[in-house]
């Protein structure tokens, strides 16, 4: 008899349970992390063995959670993936306002500024339309510097998130390790039970330090999770946490880096691909750096091709022109962890041989080695590094002012920083070199058929450059210039002074030619300065000035592109993640309604068996009652 | 599948961001009138447009340029149809000196108006424009180019020339140097020169000069010289001798000169290639024929022979400045063309911008519109099946 209503009870108890973890379900269908409950129940077996095949009533063996960690490991990893690209995208869309459709103004300036050229070739000795120019160039200086300044922001943007995510991935670590202990305490001592408020709260930790950085988990038998990032550096192992810190490039302090310890030697920023931090440090190396490089690029094709044309005209005093721009020259920064006090300097030889991307010099057992920061490649070099034989490649030559430690390494930025640096170091109107520095002419007098063609300046260095000369034929295959003489031949160039001139055809004797310095009213430099705008400067001399910021609107915008189609694609990825583990461990109201009936109908039952149980023990307490009287 | 209310509630929110968000970007096309306002909504147009914006920019400059070309040409033929003019008044007043009739102080009463268009001559020489530029300096623009002497004029400019941009490839020149307009003058009938000598003693006059045969001519200096009142003779190789009739060309080496009057033995007539004779050379030498009136018979000869000079030197130059002025016309001419040419292709530029940047304003609006309805279809579900539950039914 006491079976009977050991039996009931048994049930009442188990079914009460399970409404519990049935109501608790429906309080936590909307709890992040929760994973669905359901309890696990049993025949119980009588003390003595089964009797006649009755079991002893029903027990709860255990409340399980319903979790796979295939699933859930699938979701962090493309959580990660999409946070790595959320991140991105937030960083290219502002590079992608930032340069807009005129490279941020740049292009609009340059062509006020190509033309302010055409208008002082029009009227070469107005002050009004020179004056005009120097301001056409200052906007464009300005327009370098905003856009490249709001580029540099992006940076510091970058570095306060690296900054937060490190700090949120150690106190998301730290959490790990902490339930990792009592994970292991409450399965050692739950009797076989889980300990599954632990195991959601871990897991929705872990969900949310994948969010942060990539990561991979292994789970030990005593139910720890060990945490580990990058290229398999240990993040968690049990209850230890190796603590993640920011520290300044070795070339660049301005720029963070992540490293597993106070010491430059752990930085482990480059195995770090995914995640919120994966996603800074792609976005720096892949978006912002690189924008800078091309902005760069066209501030150092701009700046030193007007000036090579200044130098090669006369300003309005008369004077070879000076650099209308100050000139930009490369970056070089020694690392922080060389152990020589050896310094670069690096100087550009060739505007269209540069390529746009920084290097970086290594000196190991004797030899350089030049690596292509952008791309990774070895860089083909030539020369020593000595001033007399500088280490050139790619359009540089990089002098050193001794033979480094091995093992030092400088990086070189030829561009980086170049379109910050853009300024007009000329004030004064008058200094813009409008007229050609030399002008030919064939003496009045001359018989002969022979003409002279534009003079060229060769060596703006040369003292006499502007000395007038006159060039007089002796005879038809003869001339003297500057006090000597020389064969004539047809079409052949005439170098002196530092200048070249040709004269070609057939010369009388006594014909003369001169080349003097440029009158205030010449205007062919000028109308050199203004075709500037389609002379092809930068890549290998094929693209102009002009023509580049059109490329940079157009790659920029492409990156922008690339990555919200990139983003667009992850989502779905992830949502269909998301989906496969909602679909294992989510709560689904209809089920739990369902379950609530289930459980609520057995519990009226067993109820009713004990209702039962107790008239069957009336009866026979009455019957024994009567048998009394 | 199991769905569960969490991600259903979830899914739709994010639905509903990136619809509201397709629709705001939409709103912002449609506002702007812009197809795109960032590079990435179409990275390739952008690019193009930047460039097309570019090539426009500068197109208007060569319009400009070509305005400013125009207006230094526009002054540069008003100066030269004033240089005409002046020549013209220089012609007619030497013939009329030369007519054999005037009296000295007649010729004298000439010399004095030839003086005064030499100075309307030399400010013609050095007009300026409106910016205070001298037009005819060449480059050197900022000091007057022509000064007179006393045997005619210095040229302190030189011999450059100012071009201006009016085209992607094509410079126009925006003036003539002085030596060009002045300078380069051929004197003589272009080809050569025939000067009486300074002692002839006869009354011989040069008449008609021509070339009969270019190929015959050598360009060599020759004399001719009267063996007698009839008998002349010429130092070609061998000697050409002939009689002497006036007013009958004596032909050589492919030349033909016609004398006039009674030269007189050991008179010569030197036959030289031309050279270059200044306007105001030509002028000068106007001048001092006409100073020196004298009624011998020689010394009408003289003056005969100088004013016959200058008639030259002055058809000459009155050809040269007809073609300087034709240039000018030209080049008026080439700038209103290119100019023409800039218009229709700002025009057509302009239309490829607009065709790239624009917005299809159809198609925007459609795509709100279906925008819109999808949005509003997405939130009539979710309320929809968002009142499916089992709960419900349990009483």
């Amino acid at each position: 008899m006491s079976d009977l209503f050991q039996i009931s009870l048994s049930a009442l108890q188990s079914f009460q349970t399970a409404i519990s973890v049935t109501s608790n379900n429906i309080a936590n269908a909307n709890t992040p992390g929760y994973a669905e409950e359901s309890v696990d129940l049993s025949n119980e077996v009588a003390a003595g063995g089964l009797q006649l095949g009755i079991g002893n009533g029903v027990e709860v063996e255990s409340v399980n959670r319903a979790y796979s960690a295939l699933a859930e490991n699938q979701l962090n990893t493309s959580q990660s993936s999409l946070s790595a690209l959320t991140s991105q995208q937030t960083l290219t869309n502002q590079i992608d306002n930032i340069v807009g459709t005129t490279a941020g103004g740049v292009s609009t300036a340059l062509t006020n500024y190509y033309n302010a050229w055409s208008t002082v070739a029009n009227d070469p000795t107005s002050t009004a339309a020179r004056q005009a120019l120097l301001g056409t160039a200052q906007s464009l200086a300005q327009a370098f510097q905003t856009t490249s300044g709001q580029l540099q922001n992006l940076n510091t943007q970058i570095n306060s998130g690296i900054t937060t995510d490190v700090s949120q991935i150690n106190a998301d670590a730290q959490s790990i390790a902490a339930l990792n202990a009592q994970i292991t305490i409450g399965t050692a001592n739950g009797g076989g039970q889980p300990p599954n408020d632990l195991l959601d709260q871990r897991d929705s930790i872990i969900a949310n330090l994948s969010t942060l950085v990539g990561i991979s988990t292994t789970t030990d038998s005593n139910g720890a999770v060990n945490v580990f990032i990058g290229a398999g550096q240990p993040l968690v192992l049990q209850n230890t946490v190796t603590q993640l810190t920011t520290v300044p490039n070795q070339f660049d302090a301005s720029q963070l880096e992540i490293s597993t310890a106070t010491s430059q030697g752990n930085v482990i920023s480059n195995s770090i691909t995914s995640g919120d931090l994966g996603g800074l440090l792609a976005a720096r190396s892949q978006a912002v750096t690189p924008t800078l490089n091309e902005l760069g690029q066209i501030a150092v094709g701009l700046t030193t091709s007007v000036n090579a044309q200044q130098n090669a005209g006369l300003d309005l005093t008369g004077a070879l022109g000076a650099n209308l721009f100050t000139t930009l020259t490369p970056a070089v920064t020694a690392s922080s962890k060389n152990t020589d006090a050896t310094s670069a300097s690096a100087a550009i030889t060739s505007v269209g041989a540069l390529t746009g991307d920084s290097y970086v010099l290594s000196y190991k057992s004797g030899a350089y080695s030049l690596t292509d920061q952008q791309t990774g490649a070895a860089v083909a070099f030539t020369g020593t590094g000595t001033s007399a034989n500088p280490i050139t490649a790619d359009g540089l030559a990089i002098t050193l002012s001794g033979t480094p430690a091995s093992g030092d390494e400088f990086l070189i930025q030829p561009t980086t920083n170049a379109a910050g640096n853009v300024a007009v170091a000329l004030t004064n109107p008058s200094q813009l070199a409008a007229a050609g520095a030399l002008q030919t002419a064939a003496g009045a007098n001359n018989t002969g058929s022979a003409t002279i063609g534009a003079a060229s300046v060769q060596t703006p260095s040369n003292a006499n450059l502007l000395t007038p000369t006159t060039i007089t034929f002796s005879s038809p295959t003869s001339y003297t210039a500057g006090g000597n003489t020389y064969a004539y031949t047809s079409g052949g160039n005439i170098a002196l002074n530092g200048w070249q001139v040709a004269i070609s055809g057939t010369p009388a004797a006594g014909d003369t030619f001169t080349v003097q310095p440029g009158a205030a009213g010449n205007n062919q430099n000028a109308l050199a300065l203004a075709g500037q705008a389609t002379l092809g400067v930068v890549d290998g001399g094929t693209v102009s000035v002009s023509g580049a910021t059109s490329d940079l609107v157009t790659s920029v915008g492409t990156v922008a592109q690339q990555t919200n189609t990139a983003v667009t694609a992850q989502t779905s990825i992830n949502t269909q993640a998301k989906q496969t583990v909602q679909s294992i461990s989510g709560v689904n109201l209809d089920d739990e309604a369902a379950s609530l009936l289930q459980w609520q109908q057995a519990y009226q039952a067993s109820a009713q068996a004990f209702t039962i149980g107790n008239s069957v023990f009336t009866t026979l307490m009455d019957s024994i009652n009567g048998t009394y009287s | 599948m199991r769905i569960t209310q969490g991600l259903e509630q979830t899914q739709f929110i994010s639905a509903l961001n990136s619809l509201e968000s397709n629709i705001a970007t939409n709103q912002n096309d449609i506002s702007t009138g812009l197809a795109f306002t960032t590079p990435s909504e179409n990275p390739a147009a952008a690019g193009s447009v930047n460039e097309l914006d570019q090539v426009l920019s500068q197109s208007q400059q060569f319009s400009t340029n070509a305005t400013s070309a125009n207006s230094s040409l526009e002054t540069e033929s008003n100066a030269l149809g004033q240089l005409q003019t002046q020549l013209q008044s220089l012609y007619s007043l030497t013939l009329e000196a030369n007519s054999g009739t005037e009296s000295a102080s007649n010729l004298s009463a000439i010399g004095a108006q030839v003086t005064q268009i030499q100075n309307t001559l030399l400010s013609v020489a050095n007009t300026q424009d409106g910016a205070g530029n001298y037009i005819f300096g060449g480059y050197a623009t900022q000091a007057a180019p022509f000064a007179l002497t006393a045997t005619g004029a210095t040229y302190s400019g030189d011999t450059g020339q100012a071009k201006v941009q009016i085209a992607a490839g094509e410079t126009v020149a925006t003036g003539d140097n002085g030596d060009v307009v002045f300078n380069q003058i051929k004197n003589g009938n272009g080809t050569f020169t025939v000067t009486a000598g300074t002692g002839n003693t006869g009354s011989g006059v040069i008449g008609n000069t021509s070339v009969t045969n270019a190929a015959a001519y050598d360009g060599k200096p020759y004399t001719i010289s009267f063996t007698g009142p009839t008998a002349y003779s010429i130092n070609t190789v061998p000697p050409t001798t002939g009689t002497y009739t006036s007013g009958q060309a004596i032909a050589f080496d492919g030349v033909q000169i016609t004398l006039s009057g009674a030269p007189a033995t050991g008179d010569t007539f030197a036959v030289d290639p031309s050279t270059n004779q200044s306007i105001f050379t030509t002028v000068q030498n106007l001048i001092t024929a006409l100073q020196s009136p004298s009624s011998s018979s020689t010394g009408k000869a003289q003056l005969n022979n100088a004013l016959a000079g200058v008639l030259n030197g002055l058809t000459q130059a009155i050809t040269n400045t007809g073609n300087v002025e034709a240039q000018v016309g030209g080049r008026l001419n080439a700038i209103t063309t290119a100019q023409s040419v800039a218009t229709s292709q700002q025009t057509q530029l302009q239309t490829s911008i607009s065709s790239l940047q624009s917005l299809d304003y159809t198609s925007a609006v459609t795509t709100l519109t279906a925008q819109q309805t999808q949005l509003s279809a997405a939130m009539q579900a979710y309320t929809l099946t968002q009142g499916l539950s089992l709960f419900k039914y349990i009483q």
